[in-house]
C-alpha cells in the first residue's frame, strides 16, 4: 500500500488552526499568570532575596583602648595580627593545599586536616582560620603570589599586645575570644563571634570603655563570596584610654625586688587611695590569651599549682596572723577593756579554759603593756585581751576595719575572706561558739581569712587615724583626648576614736624603731610604723610541726603591713611572702627597700 | 519577483529577526561581568543564519522533501562518528570543532527529521502497530545517538515528535495503550540505567528546590529570584544583580529568560512572550497545498513551541532543569541556524500557497 501526498480539506486545516490557537492561548495565558505571580505579586520577597544574595555586612573590629600608668607610660596597646584563612571552595588540589597550609603555618599535615574537618559543616565559602599571628615574611610571600594560592586569604585584625610582657599582669588582666555559649547566654548586641572580651583585671573592669565601637562594612559580593566593592562603611572607633594610678618605675622596682619569691606586694598612695604598685607572683604574660592558644597551653597555665593567673592581692586568702593584733588593740581600747597602762605578765604560756596557750617566745616577755605587747607581738597579752571580749565584738571591729568584705578596689573577682563569729559557726557547723576559740582568734589564728588588699586598706585606715580610703587603680579615662571619667578619692570615717589610733600607732612605731619584730625595716630618717605577722600553714600542735616546716611549702607565710611617715603619712605597704618563714627577717626588709626607694627619689611617686 | 516580495510574510520575518537581536543583547548582558564575547559569535551566527534562510527559501519544496532522508541519514552517520571521536565540551561530546567553529550536530537533526516524518506520515491512513514502530524507529535512532553524546536537552526535545505524531494522525487505540506503556517503561529504564547522577539530581531537585539549595535546586531558586526581583519594570539593562554577580547559572543559554525577567521586568518579558505567541499564531494558520506540508509545519512549529514551553517552565521552576535553550534567543549558533532553516521552509510553503 503506497499512498502519496494529498490535498487537505479546508475543514481539517481550519480545525487544526483552531485547536492550535486555543492551545497557544492556554499556554501563554498560563505563563502570563505565572510571571505575574512571580514578578508582580511576589516581587518584594524575591527582591529581598536578591539583595540578600549580594550583600554581606562585615564587622570591623574596634581597636581596644590603650592602658597607661599614672604618668602616661604605655602598658597595653594593639598590633596588627595577620591570620591565614582557607576557603574550601577555592581549593584546586586538596593535598597540595594541605601541604601548603602546613608549610605556611608550621603546623603538621594532620593538624591541618583536623582544622579543615572541624569546619566541615560550615557554610560554603567560610573562611577557615588556619593560623593567626602569621609572620610578616609569610604574609608578604602569600600576598605576592595570591594568583597561585587562590584558596588562601590573609586577614588583618587588631590584636592586643602588652609591650612589657608580664609586668603588672594582674592589674591589667587579659582578654580572650568570646565563646559561643557566652554569646548565646548574653543579650544580643555589642558582641559577635570572634570578638575579644576582658577576662580579668582592668581589661575586665573597664571593658565597656576599652572595647571601643565596632564599625561595619556593607559589601557587594558575587556568588562565590568574592567581594566586588564596598557599598558603605562605618569606621570603628578605638576604645578609651585608661590611665592607672600605678607607677611603672615603682612597679618594676618591686617586681624585681620580689625575685623568685611567691607572694604579694601592694603600695598605696595614702593621699588618694590609689595603688602605686601591685605585684602578685608568680605572674603570667597576658598576651598569650589574645592569640591563638593551644588547649594544652591553656591547661598548663590554668592547672599550674602556683596559680599564676590568680591575683593574690585580692583573690588569695591567708591567715592574718599577728597582724590581727592591731585590730584587737583598737577594739580593746575603744571598748575600754584596756588602757595603755594595762599590763600583763608573760611567762611564755598561760592556761585558758583548761588548755595551755603559748607565746611565740619560749621564755616569755615578762611584764608587757599595750606598746610593748605590739612591739614584741606578745601573744599572752592578746590572749588575755581576747578573753575579755566575746567573738562577735571582735568580728564587729574586724568588719569596721574592712575585713570579711571585699575591699572595694576597682578590680574584678575579689575574695571577701572570712571573719568567724557565733552566727557563722552556727550556720556552718551547727554548733555554738566556744569561748576557748576566741583565744586563738585574738592572735589572728583559727578560721579567719583575709586578702592582702584588705590588710592594706586596714593599715591605711590606721595610718590615716580612722579615715578609710577607697582603694582604686583607675586614675582617669580619656576619650579623644578629653577626660570622661576621673577617680575622686573617697574616705569613710571609721567609728573608732582618733586617740586610740594614736596609741596603736605608737606600738607600731616601736615595732620598727624599737627592739620589735619589724626592726629589719628600720631606715634612718624615716618614721616607719608596721606590724609583722606569721600566717601558719600547719597548726602549731601538729606533732611533726618541727620537721615539716623545714620544707618550704609548709613554712608559714610572712606578713608585714606598714606605713610611713608616722606624721602626715604618705605611703602604706603590704608585703606577703608565701612560705617566707620569719616575717621580721623576710617581709619587713622588703618593705624597707620600698621606703628607701621612696626616700631616694620622692618624685618617683 | 515582485510577487515574492508582496506575499512574503514580512511582519513575521521581522519578529523572527527581532528575537535573536534581543537575544544578542541579553547574551551581552549575561557575559558582561565575566568579559565573554559570546554575543559577537552569536551575531556572526545570526548573519550566517539569515543567509542560510534565504538559500533554503529559494529551494523548491519538492527538492527539500526529496533530500530530507539523505540529510537525515548523513546526520546519523555524523553523530555516530562524533561519539567515536568527539570533542568533549563541558562533560558532553555534542560539540564538534570544525575550522574553529563549534558545531552541535544534534541541533541539525530537528529539520530533516521533521521533514522525513512528515513525508512518512503521508504514506498511510492510520497509525497501526507496524507503522508506529517504524515512526518510533525513525525518531529513536537519532535520539539514542544524541543521548550517547550525551545531550539530554536536545534528545528530550526531539522526543516531542512522538506525541505530535499521535495528535496529527488517526491512531489505533491499541497503539495508544502500547505507547503509554512504552513511555512508562522507557522512563523507568532511562532513570535507572541511562541517566547520570547529575542529570537525576537536576530532575529531583526541581520537585523540591529548597532541599537542594547548594546543588541543582540552586539553579531554580536563583532563576526565580532573578525573575521575581525584576518586578514590573526590571532593574535596567546590565543592572541585574543576579546576572551581574553570577548567581544565575547558564545565563546566556538555559536561563536567558531569567536575564530578561530581571533586567527588563514583567512588562517587557510579556512583550517577548507576545512576539513568540504572534509568530506561532501566524505560522500555524494558513492553507496548505498538501498534507506533507501540513505535517511538517505542525511538527516543526510544535517542536519549537514545546522547546519554548519547557525552557520557560524551567526558568520558573515548573519543569526540571534539562539544558534546554530558548529558541531563537539563547546563545547557540547551531540551534539558531537549524531553526532558521526550518522557518525558511515554512515561509516557502506559505508563499507557495499564495502564489499558487
Amino acid at each position: 500500500m503506497y499512498l502519496s501526498k494529498r490535498k487537505l480539506s479546508t475543514e481539517f486545516v481550519k480545525r487544526a488552526a483552531f485547536v492550535s490557537t486555543i492551545f497557544l492561548i492556554v499556554i501563554f495565558t498560563g505563563f502570563f499568570v505565572a510571571f505575574w505571580s512571580i514578578q508582580v505579586v511576589n516581587h518584594e520577597k524575591y527582591l529581598q532575596l536578591a539583595i540578600q544574595n549580594i550583600t554581606r555586612v562585615v564587622g570591623l573590629p574596634a581597636p581596644r583602648g590603650m592602658v597607661f600608668d599614672r604618668s602616661g607610660a604605655l602598658l597595653a596597646e594593639n598590633k596588627i595580627n595577620f591570620t591565614l584563612y582557607l576557603v574550601r571552595e577555592n581549593v584546586g588540589n586538596l593535598e597540595k593545599t594541605i601541604a601548603r597550609a602546613s608549610f605556611f603555618s608550621g603546623k603538621t599535615i594532620a593538624d591541618i586536616r583536623k582544622i579543615i574537618e572541624t569546619y566541615q559543616k560550615y557554610a560554603s565559602f567560610y573562611r577557615i582560620p588556619i593560623k593567626s599571628n602569621l609572620p610578616r615574611g609569610t604574609v608578604i610571600f602569600i600576598q605576592s603570589r595570591q594568583d597561585e594560592f587562590p584558596e588562601f586569604e590573609i586577614g588583618m585584625e587588631p590584636s592586643r599586645t602588652y609591650p612589657l610582657a608580664d609586668r603588672a599582669a594582674h592589674v591589667l588582666g587579659y582578654i580572650s575570644e568570646i565563646t559561643e555559649d557566652e554569646l548565646n547566654a548574653g543579650a544580643p548586641g555589642a558582641y559577635g563571634l570572634g570578638d575579644f572580651v576582658g577576662r580579668s583585671g582592668v581589661e575586665k573592669q573597664y571593658e565597656n570603655f576599652l572595647q571601643g565601637l565596632k564599625g561595619s562594612q556593607t559589601v557587594i559580593k558575587n556568588n562565590v563570596e568574592k567581594i566586588q566593592h564596598i557599598n558603605s562603611e562605618i569606621k570603628p572607633e578605638i576604645g578609651d584610654s585608661v590611665f592607672l594610678t600605678l607607677d611603672l618605675k615603682l612597679q618594676e622596682f618591686v617586681e624585681n625586688l620580689m625575685g623568685s619569691e611567691n607572694g604579694v606586694v601592694g603600695v598605696l598612695d595614702l593621699a588618694s587611695g590609689g595603688v602605686l604598685a601591685l605585684v602578685s607572683k608568680p605572674a603570667f604574660d597576658p598576651e598569650v590569651f589574645s592569640q591563638e592558644m593551644a588547649p594544652e597551653e591553656w591547661q598548663a597555665i590554668s592547672n599550674d599549682p602556683q596559680k599564676p593567673l590568680q591575683n593574690k592581692f585580692l583573690q588569695g586568702i591567708y591567715s592574718p596572723g599577728s597582724v590581727f593584733k592591731i585590730i584587737m588593740a583598737l577594739a580593746g581600747l575603744q571598748e575600754k577593756l584596756i588602757t595603755p597602762a594595762t599590763t600583763v605578765h608573760c611567762t611564755g604560756s598561760q592556761v585558758f579554759y583548761d588548755r595551755v596557750f603559748h607565746c611565740w617566745k619560749p621564755g616569755g616577755h615578762g611584764t608587757v603593756n599595750l606598746f610593748t605587747a605590739l612591739e614584741n607581738s606578745c601573744n599572752i597579752y592578746f590572749y588575755n585581751l581576747g578573753k575579755k571580749m566575746d567573738i562577735d565584738t571582735i568580728a564587729r571591729y574586724a568588719r569596721l576595719m574592712g575585713l570579711g568584705a571585699p575591699s572595694g578596689i576597682d578590680l574584678p573577682n575579689e575574695n571577701r575572706g572570712l571573719i568567724p563569729g557565733s552566727a557563722w559557726k552556727l550556720n556552718t557547723f551547727h554548733q555554738r561558739w566556744f569561748p576557748g576559740e576566741t583565744i586563738s582568734v585574738a592572735i589572728g589564728h583559727g578560721s579567719m581569712n583575709v586578702t592582702p588588699a584588705q590588710l592594706l586598706k586596714m593599715i591605711a585606715t590606721v595610718a590615716l587615724r580612722g579615715r578609710m580610703p577607697r582603694l582604686h587603680v583607675l586614675q582617669r579615662i580619656e576619650r579623644g583626648g578629653k577626660t570622661i571619667k576621673e577617680f575622686v578619692p573617697e574616705f569613710y570615717r571609721v567609728p573608732i576614736a582618733e586617740e586610740n589610733f594614736e596609741r596603736v600607732i605608737e606600738g607600731l612605731f616601736r615595732v620598727v624603731n624599737g627592739e620589735g619584730t619589724g626592726r629589719a625595716a628600720r631606715i634612718p630618717g624615716l618614721d616607719i610604723c608596721g606590724k609583722t605577722g606569721t600566717g601558719q600553714i600547719l597548726a602549731k600542735d601538729n606533732p611533726r610541726y618541727k620537721t615539716l616546716t623545714q620544707e618550704k611549702r609548709f613554712m608559714p607565710n610572712s606578713w608585714f603591713v606598714s606605713f610611713a611617715p608616722r606624721q602626715n603619712p604618705k605611703l602604706a605597704v603590704v608585703v606577703l611572702v608565701e612560705n617566707g618563714g620569719d616575717a621580721g627577717a623576710i617581709a619587713a626588709p622588703l618593705a624597707a627597700q620600698i621606703y628607701k626607694k621612696y626616700l631616694e627619689n620622692e618624685r618617683l611617686f | 519577483m515582485r510577487d515574492y516580495f508582496k506575499y512574503f510574510d514580512k511582519l513575521t520575518f521581522f519578529l523572527l529577526l527581532l528575537l535573536p537581536v534581543i537575544g544578542i543583547f541579553l547574551i551581552y548582558s549575561a557575559g558582561h561581568s565575566t568579559q565573554e564575547t559570546n554575543y559577537l559569535k552569536q551575531a556572526a551566527w545570526l548573519l550566517f543564519s539569515i543567509l542560510a534562510f534565504f538559500m533554503v527559501f529559494s529551494m523548491k519544496i519538492d527538492f527539500i522533501f526529496r533530500k530530507a532522508f539523505a540529510v537525515y541519514l548523513g546526520l546519523i552517520i555524523l553523530l555516530a562518528l562524533q561519539i567515536v571521536m568527539g570533542v568533549t565540551v563541558a562533560r558532553t561530546k555534542s560539540w564538534f570543532r570544525f575550522w574553529g567553529i563549534g558545531l552541535q550536530f544534534s541541533e541539525f537533526v530537528k529539520v530533516p527529521l521533521a521533514l522525513f516524518l512528515a513525508k512518512t506520515l503521508t504514506q498511510f491512513e492510520r497509525i497501526d502497530g507496524r507503522i508506529f514502530f517504524k515512526l518510533i524507529a525513525i525518531i529513536v535512532i537519532p535520539v539514542a545517538l544524541i543521548i550517547l553524546q550525551p545531550d539530554m536537552g536536545v534528545s528530550f526535545i526531539i522526543c516531542a515528535f512522538i506525541p505530535l505524531l499521535i495528535l496529527l494522525k488517526k491512531v489505533k487505540p491499541a497503539v495508544l495503550i502500547v505507547s503509554v506503556l512504552l513511555v512508562a517503561s522507557s522512563g523507568f529504564i532511562g532513570w535507572h540505567s541511562v541517566l547520570k547522577p547529575y542529570q537525576k539530581g537536576r530532575i529531583i531537585s526541581f520537585l523540591n528546590p529548597a532541599a537542594y539549595k547548594s546543588s541543582t535546586g540552586y539553579h531554580i531558586i536563583q532563576s526565580k529570584i532573578a525573575i521575581g526581583s525584576g518586578g514590573l519594570n526590571g532593574k535596567g539593562y546590565l543592572q541585574g544583580s543576579q546576572s551581574k554577580y553570577q548567581f544565575l547559572p547558564a545565563r546566556h543559554t538555559d536561563f536567558i529568560v531569567s536575564v530578561i525577567g530581571e533586567e527588563f521586568g514583567f512588562i517587557n518579558t510579556s512583550i517577548l512572550f507576545f512576539i513568540f505567541f504572534f509568530i506561532f499564531y501566524r505560522q500555524f494558520r494558513f492553507n496548505f497545498q498538501n498534507d506533507e506540508e501540513f505535517y511538517f509545519v505542525y511538527l516543526f512549529n510544535g517542536l519549537i513551541l514545546f522547546q519554548f514551553m519547557v525552557n520557560v517552565a524551567m526558568a520558573i521552576g515548573f519543569f526540571p532543569v534539562l539544558g534546554i535553550s530558548l529558541p531563537f534567543v539563547s546563545y547557540g549558533g547551531s540551534s539558531l541556524l537549524s531553526f532558521f532553516i526550518g522557518e525558511a521552509i515554512i515561509f516557502r510553503i506559505k508563499i507557495n500557497n499564495y502564489l499558487a
